[in-house]
């Protein structure tokens, strides 16, 4: 599925947290491209900037310098209203703590952003039936997300988040807090959605598992890019992919003495 | 070091719940304002003509007031509750950071105590400034003009408010500082959200919900149509009283289900927010329908506190009119000689005469009066004038003369009797049947008295006839001096001397000062006098005393009901922050996120003001149906009563609007701080 059209441009990207001599550069020049399509993932130890870098291209928080774009559009200077609907149609975000607002049924929870952005009731019905259809979750519609299972409000976070088709799904350590099962099927329905619907995917993860189903890798450490790992469909499986992604992290764990 | 950590917390706290903050401020002031009654002009003046009713009224004072703290301590002790809750993180931090339990209870102490003592300083100067211009006005209202007007502080007002302020929130927090302190760290740590309250399942809040509404509404009823059953009162009074209440409980209880169930019902084509707004609205309602309920009820007992208060100073304000100024009893002779003394009092006054009033020696036949009122629709008016002509045989009677000398003094045009003439007098304060025996006394009345047969005029006259308001003659007849002198039974020599102050004395001192340098002079002469100031004194105590002492209150249950909804909408608002902070990274602006929290203080705060609304109709409904029957006999209009009740309504709803609208404001920055982006 993956062309190569460039959906979102990131483009020397500095984050400077405080001032003066008590500052801290989160992130060095960072510049990478996501195309159409893609499953890229994102990781890094604790503190190498991944998630100062998904704030900052889900508009959170502002990159001190550098320019970051989505359709040729640079997002770093929208506001107001601009700012609103590039948060809620253009990208979707998967949070690590699903964020799910917890007096809200699941179904209210899922349509919230079309009705925020004032989708007619059909359309949303109709999407809701397909997501709900294609995560599972059908059946959970009328329950409030206390009565609903990790990997069940996880599901439902991502329908929200893939509610509105946004060109873009940024997901922030989506399998953080589910165990091993849930965390797979989760992986599965997100890739199923990736290939089947061209949906693209940007997240961070320090889960080897959880990135062994993306389709490229950017590796992170002390803020700036420091590997790529791209996998070699459809020739290779997801454990071979999984090994290889392994053996870079065994790599950053050792120091960048052992690579340069 | 300790202290400016004191300091800077306490800042931050007043910052982060102004609302409440402001609220205290508040409550210092009107303790003090009603803590200084005993000093202001008007009650200082009460206390040398009324000193029994003024002590009295003076030694309900402190009872209002431990009333009034006590009400304040729940007030404190809820709100601190849920702050500490809030910093409860922060407690665990100290302590694992090898802070001592004593040392943290004296924080938190500490900086209650300064809070509490800035708000002290900010509320005592505004209380003494408030109090001297409600002094200036209420003497500027009464007519007594500022001429006895001198700046006061009342220092036990100062005293006690301080003693009770603090007295009130130190307790509250000692209690839960208290609790706070024994808690081993880890839970501290753990405790950073309050915990789920235990929510009614649907169906029980259906059941709520038609029980409350059974409930209230056989309360309305009773309260309508059983309260004036006068004899039952003390049944029925509690009852409707608890009905009301456990009506207004279950109501709210009920309530947040019922929203739960339209949100369900509508989500599919919802717009915008509406979903996340009736969402949280419904989540505010079912935690807090407890002080939902409370504040609907405070405010019910505010609003008729103010009807109550209006009214009733209004009816007793209307009926009286300056008629005579003194009215001294004693001998005639004694009385004319000290008023031609050169150095006397003769030349304070414009006109002087004797008031001669007398009972007749036999019996007035009223038959044809009284068939007369027969004919007539009946009423309670005609019933109670029926009753009274019927026993009396033997009637007061009032010189013409005396009377001419009275109208004339006021201005007013003098009657001319022939000698088989008289006219009707009857005093103001049975002014109820006035329009009955105006009406019946229009087409021309024959008495007869000793087998003779007599004209009445064919006017009602009401100018009363001496100063005292305690003498009152309900029926009198004004008579030929002829008459009087043949038939009466005159008591001359210890009668009614009547004086009026000339206009000049009073416009120079004001008719407060003036009156009082005359009693000064009759009393030091030994004089049994009654002045107009001191009868109308009686009246305008009960006016002052009931005003002040209902608007206190209203006040107070206000500030309390509004600062518990304000207070208790902002914490929650806070606990569930990161809601707000969802909706926008899924889309939602920062200006519909803002609408979205002012519609739900709107909702919050009109649904109790609404139910609260409801029941003050039937409420006053009920008031004026039994307790306040005798309104009507005062002569009050009862579209004036409608009148001022719209009046308050006004100054309520003005009230209410400032309340919400400062709460939007606090919601908006809590908001657009959520949404700032870095």
């Amino acid at each position: 599925m993956t062309g190569y059209e460039k959906l979102l441009e990131v483009r020397e990207i500095h984050k400077v947290y405080g001032d003066g001599q008590i500052s801290t550069k989160a992130l060095n020049s960072i510049t990478f491209d996501v195309l159409r399509g893609e499953f890229l993932g994102i990781m890094g130890a604790s503190g190498s900037g991944k998630t100062t870098l998904l704030n900052c291209i889900a508009t959170m928080i502002r990159p001190t310098s550098g320019s970051i774009s989505l359709n040729g559009r640079n997002i770093t200077s929208f506001k107001g209203t601009d700012l609103a609907r590039y948060r809620g149609k253009k990208i979707g975000y998967l949070f690590q703590e699903f964020e799910l607002l917890d007096n809200l049924t699941a179904g209210e929870n899922i349509s919230l952003p079309l009705s925020i952005h004032g989708e007619s009731a059909a359309i949303r019905k109709e999407r809701l039936k397909k997501l709900t259809r294609q995560l599972d979750i059908e059946d959970i519609l009328d329950k409030f997300p206390s009565q609903l299972s990790g990997g069940q409000k996880q599901r439902v976070a991502a329908a929200r988040a893939l509610i509105c088709s946004p060109d873009i799904v940024l997901a922030d350590e989506p399998t953080g807090a589910l165990d091993t099962k849930n965390s797979k099927v989760l992986m599965e329905k997100l890739s199923s959605i990736n290939q089947d619907d061209g949906a693209s995917i940007l997240m961070v993860t320090h889960d080897a598992n959880a990135a062994s189903f993306c389709s490229r890798i950017l590796f992170l450490q002390d803020g700036a890019i420091f590997n790529e790992l791209r996998k070699m469909s459809p020739e290779e499986d997801r454990s071979s992919f999984y090994e290889r992604i392994l053996s870079v992290m065994a790599l950053l764990g050792g120091g960048s003495a052992n690579v340069l | 070091m300790f202290f400016e950590h004191i300091k800077r917390n306490g800042r931050s706290m007043r910052k982060d719940n102004g609302v409440y903050f402001s609220s205290i401020i508040i409550s210092i002031v009107a303790f003090y304002v009603i803590l200084s009654l005993g000093d202001q002009d008007v009650l200082r003046y009460l206390k040398t003509i009324e000193s029994d009713a003024v002590s009295k009224l003076l030694a309900l004072i402190p009872v209002l007031y431990v009333f009034s703290l006590f009400l304040l301590f729940f007030l404190v002790y809820f709100t601190n509750r849920y702050q500490m809750q809030r910093r409860s993180h922060e407690f665990g931090m100290y302590l694992m950071l090898g802070m001592k339990r004593t040392t943290l209870f004296s924080m938190i102490m500490g900086e209650t105590l300064w809070n509490c003592f800035i708000a002290l300083l900010a509320g005592i100067p505004l209380a003494v400034i408030l109090t001297e211009l409600i002094g200036l006005l209420t003497s500027r209202l009464i007519g007594f003009g500022i001429i006895g007007h001198e700046f006061s502080v009342s220092w036990t007002g100062v005293a006690a408010t301080i003693c009770g302020t603090l007295a009130v929130q130190l307790a509250a927090v000692f209690i839960l500082s208290i609790k706070t302190a024994i808690k081993q760290p880890f839970y501290l740590l753990q405790e950073r959200e309050v915990k789920a309250q235990k929510l009614p399942t649907v169906r029980s809040g259906r059941v709520s919900l038609i029980f409350g509404i059974i409930l209230l509404a056989s309360a309305y009823f009773a309260g309508v149509t059983l309260m004036r059953m006068i004899e039952l009162i003390f049944i029925i009074f509690p009852s409707v009283l608890i009905l009301g209440v456990i009506g207004t409980c279950l109501l709210f209880r009920g309530l947040g289900s019922i929203i739960g169930v339209s949100v369900r019902r509508r989500s599919a084509d919802a717009a915008g927010l509406s979903v996340f707004t009736a969402r949280q609205l419904q989540e505010n309602v079912m935690h807090q329908w407890g002080s939902l309920a409370v504040s609907s009820l405070l405010i019910l007992m505010a609003i008729i506190c103010f009807v109550y208060g209006i009214s009733g100073s209004y009816s007793r304000n209307s009926s009286e009119a300056r008629t005579v100024d003194f009215t001294i009893r004693g001998e005639k002779e004694k009385i004319e000689s000290m008023l031609s003394e050169t150095d006397g009092i003769g030349q304070l006054i414009s006109s002087q005469y004797e008031m001669k009033i007398g009972m007749l020696d036999s019996d007035i036949s009223w038959h044809t009066l009284i068939e007369k009122l027969s004919q007539k629709e009946g009423s309670q008016a005609r019933d109670s004038l029926i009753r009274d002509f019927s026993d009396r045989g033997r009637m007061y009677v009032i010189s013409l003369s005396s009377y001419n000398a009275l109208l004339d003094s006021i201005g007013e045009p003098t009657i001319e009797l022939n000698l088989d003439e008289a006219a009707m007098f009857s005093h103001s304060v049975f002014a109820y049947t006035h329009e009955v025996l105006s009406d019946i006394l229009s087409s021309g009345q024959r008495f007869i008295f000793g087998e003779k047969e007599f004209s009445l005029k064919t006017e009602l006259y009401t100018s009363n006839v001496v100063a005292d308001r305690s003498i009152t003659l309900a029926y009198a007849l004004i008579v030929p001096d002829e008459f009087f002198d043949k038939y009466a039974h005159d008591s001359s020599n210890n009668g009614y001397y009547n004086m009026m102050l000339s206009q000049d004395i009073v416009d120079n001192k004001g008719l407060m000062q003036a009156m009082n340098d005359v009693s000064e002079i009759l009393s030091e002469k030994g004089f049994e006098f009654e002045s107009y100031l001191a009868s109308m004194g009686r009246q305008l105590f009960y006016m002052v005393a009931g005003s002040y002492t209902t608007f206190y209150l209203g006040i107070m249950f206000l500030i309390i009901a509004n600062t518990v909804l304000g207070v208790k909408f902002l914490m929650q608002q806070q606990t569930t922050k990161h809601r707000y902070a969802v909706a926008s990274a899924i889309g939602a602006g920062t200006s519909e996120l803002e609408r979205s929290g002012r519609s739900q203080i709107r909702w919050y705060f009109g649904l109790t003001i609404l139910v609260a609304l409801i029941s003050s109709v039937f409420g006053l409904w009920s008031l004026i149906g039994s307790f306040m029957l005798s309104l009507s006999s005062l002569g009050v209009n009862i579209f004036h009563i409608v009148a001022i009740m719209i009046g308050a309504a006004a100054f309520f709803i003005a009230f209410e609007m400032v309340y919400i609208k400062v709460i939007c404001r606090k919601s908006d920055s809590l908001i657009r701080k959520l949404s700032d982006i870095g």
